[in-house]
């Protein structure tokens, strides 16, 4: 019990510091832009400045320093056991932090280690060098066009001239959108296959081709799965995309019309070539650590600690990408957004102000940082669902990754772009993707949920764990 | 992929392919491995672990079934030969007469005794030394069975600790006599003239357990 109300109260804290984490990310941005547009070159290049600062070095680097121990501890609780909790920050030896030191220590170990260029890659040394930051680097830029938080207008004196200036929560916001999201993550796979081949050892250029053979079966899933939410939203711009998911479905207020509601088809697709495009277990062969060797068995120290936070980067980018498409980015549903706005802020900001020109801007600031917030939360939950994928499936086998992407996933893809395009001709709105993709949930959910006929006599072939250890799980 | 024409690969385990259409569509079974680990994943969370060392026995809905070793020492099961120990008499000293019987069986030799003479007494001897090398102990419990006056034992429940260097874990009469004391009736320094009556029963039995 006592647990149950500190975790509790950990979950409120890690709202509250995200919340404060937002705010201070919307004052910044909206001080640098102040700044650039006073030197005369225009809002952008500050606001960009910013969200470089606030969104990429520091929410998606903590995020993925903070994954690689929470995949520890996440994976030891989803295998019933503790997980690291012996390192200790000098002093304090009865708390653990929950194994926070060990990310200290694992820095430490991946900086003092020995960076060896083997024999073997001295005639390629530059591109042996290269390659770690090949990989690190697209995956890295993907996060640029994720809108994390709404426009807010805040005005300020510049001079003597009050302007208005529009700062929102993204880096980047270029017609093109999803296509950059295509392009940079396929440039990805060319730091893997030159760490492979630049090795000069077998075994990681076999690594290195896997990865490029399972990029390429999964390529045209990864954007035929993403086809249906770009004809129902109209545009690439992912800030459109959220704008048209914070409708209502069915005329409804309470349910919203999420990608995942209208596209189930299209998001099972998109997850699971995204899956497979950060390399990790059931689409782990291109490294295959325990027994097939990957393509970074040559790395060492902070180079193969590239590698290795590169997925944990990859992993956030995935979830803030998915988020925004399929998840209705920084929108609950229409009722709930309201009812936050009507309801909770703007009688507490009305009670704190009384200045009525201070009211609007602050109350819109205010819902700017409870949005910037609940997108925060769906991407952690995203996260969360990526490691728990992680730790429960087993790695495919090659010809299976090639079935998979080539034979299935491929003409499901092209099947719901059919469906989808055939849908929006017979009617513009949302309805009939709607009744559709609810449906098409249902389905998937009524397969899960009906386990059918023969789960009485597969009952028996089990270990009888509950009886023999007499009920302890 | 259940094309009977399609010959089974060696690899494959009997009962291992899909048998029903659901199991074959894959993404429902899934789903349900998903909910396994998430339901492990919240319960192991939220609830906080029974620190008891009695895995089996832990209760609360956590199922962390770790033992956090230094601190919590899972319990030996009863007839377990752990640690040797000298049986002190009820007077501190050992019941050990140097008879070199546990010395004589021991196979792997790790025993040494130096054997003294009470000055007052012309019958019976004591070890000067009693010494146990734990490093080539084989823990085969030959020693407790040969020993004819029950002053050897391996009821301490422990196991010897681990050392940096070799000479520490020879053990000596200073660390090996402890435990609770034992007498029975029939020993030989009750029946001599002007000693104490022997105690009513026998107050320290081999226990059910050892700890």
């Amino acid at each position: 019990m006592r647990r149950l109300i500190g975790m509790l109260a950990l979950g409120a804290g890690i709202l509250v510091g995200l919340g404060i984490f937002a705010w201070a990310a919307y004052e910044v941005v909206d001080a640098l832009g102040v700044v650039t547009f006073a030197a005369g070159i225009g809002p952008a290049l500050g606001q960009a400045l910013g969200s470089i600062l606030f969104l990429q070095l520091l929410f998606v680097m903590l995020l993925a320093t903070l994954l690689t121990l929470a995949e520890r501890k996440w994976s030891a609780a989803m295998q019933d056991r503790i997980g690291p909790n012996r390192a200790r920050i000098a002093g304090l030896s009865r708390w653990s932090f929950g194994g926070v030191p060990h990310i200290i220590a694992d820095a430490l170990k991946m900086i003092a280690k020995e960076d060896v260029v083997p024999e073997s890659a001295r005639a390629s040394k530059l591109l042996f060098q290269l390659a770690p930051a090949l990989n690190f680097a697209p995956i890295f830029c993907l996060f640029a066009i994720v809108p994390m938080g709404p426009p807010v207008t805040f005005g300020h004196l510049v001079g003597h001239r009050l302007v208005s200036i529009s700062s929102a929560l993204q880096i980047s916001n270029p017609d093109i959108g999803l296509l950059y999201v295509f392009g940079v993550a396929s440039i990805a796979v060319y730091g893997v296959s030159l760490a492979g081949w630049a090795s000069g050892n077998k075994l990681a250029l076999l690594g290195g081709v896997r990865a490029s053979s399972q990029m390429i079966a999964y390529e045209v899933a990864l954007g035929l799965g993403l086809v249906g939410m770009m004809m129902a939203a109209g545009s690439l711009r992912l800030d459109q995309m959220t704008q048209y998911q914070s409708q209502g479905l069915f005329g409804t207020s309470w349910l919203p019309a999420w990608g995942i509601f209208l596209q189930p088809v299209g998001f099972l697709l998109f997850f699971a070539a995204a899956f497979a495009e950060s390399k990790r277990t059931p689409f782990d062969l291109p490294e295959g650590e325990s027994e097939i060797i990957g393509y970074f068995v040559e790395y060492s120290g902070m180079k193969f600690g590239l590698f290795m936070i590169a997925e944990f980067v990859e992993i956030v980018t995935l979830s803030g990408v998915i988020t925004a498409i399929f998840f209705g980015g920084w929108h609950l549903s229409p009722f709930l957004d309201s009812w936050i706005h009507d309801s909770v802020v703007a009688p507490l900001v009305r009670a704190r102000f009384s200045d009525p020109t201070l009211i609007a801007p602050s109350i819109e600031l205010t819902m700017a940082v409870i949005f910037t917030v609940i997108f925060m939360v769906k991407l952690l939950l995203l996260c969360w669902l990526q490691l728990l994928i992680r730790w429960t499936f087993p790695r495919f086998r090659y010809d299976q990754v090639q079935r998979l992407g080539w034979r299935i996933l491929l003409p499901i893809g092209l099947l719901n772009v059919f469906l989808t395009g055939l849908l929006e001709l017979l009617d513009g709105s949302t309805r009939l993707l709607g009744v559709v993709g609810l449906c098409e949930l249902a389905f998937g959910l009524g397969l899960v949920f009906w386990t059918g006929p023969s789960e009485a006599k597969s009952e028996g072939h089990g270990l009888p764990t509950e009886a023999v250890l007499g009920g302890h799980p | 992929m259940s094309n009977p024409k399609r010959p089974v690969p060696a690899y494959e385990a009997p009962g291992s392919r899909p048998e029903t259409a659901r199991e074959r569509a894959y993404f429902p079974e899934l789903a349900r491995g998903l909910a396994i680990s998430a339901g492990h994943f919240l319960r192991n969370l939220l609830w906080s672990r029974d620190p008891s060392p009695d895995v089996l026995h832990r209760r609360g809905p956590n199922a962390v079934s770790t033992v956090q070793y230094p601190e919590e020492v899972a319990p030996y099961p009863p007839g377990y030969r752990g640690m040797h120990r000298l049986v002190p008499r009820e007077d501190g000293r050992p019941r050990c007469v140097a008879c070199y019987m546990c010395a004589t069986i021991c196979p792997a030799q790790c025993i040494y005794i130096e054997a003294g003479e009470y000055p007052e007494d012309p019958i019976e001897k004591y070890p000067v030394r009693f010494e146990i090398d734990e490093l080539r102990c084989i823990v085969c419990g030959f020693c407790v069975e040969a020993c004819p006056k029950d002053a050897i034992r391996m009821d301490t429940g422990t196991h010897c600790k681990p050392s940096y260097d070799r000479p520490s874990i020879v053990y000596g009469i200073d660390r090996l006599l402890k435990g609770p004391a034992v007498s029975h009736a029939s020993d030989v320094w009750f029946k001599r003239e002007g000693s104490d009556p022997p105690p009513e029963a026998d107050p320290h039995p081999i226990p059910e357990r050892g700890r």
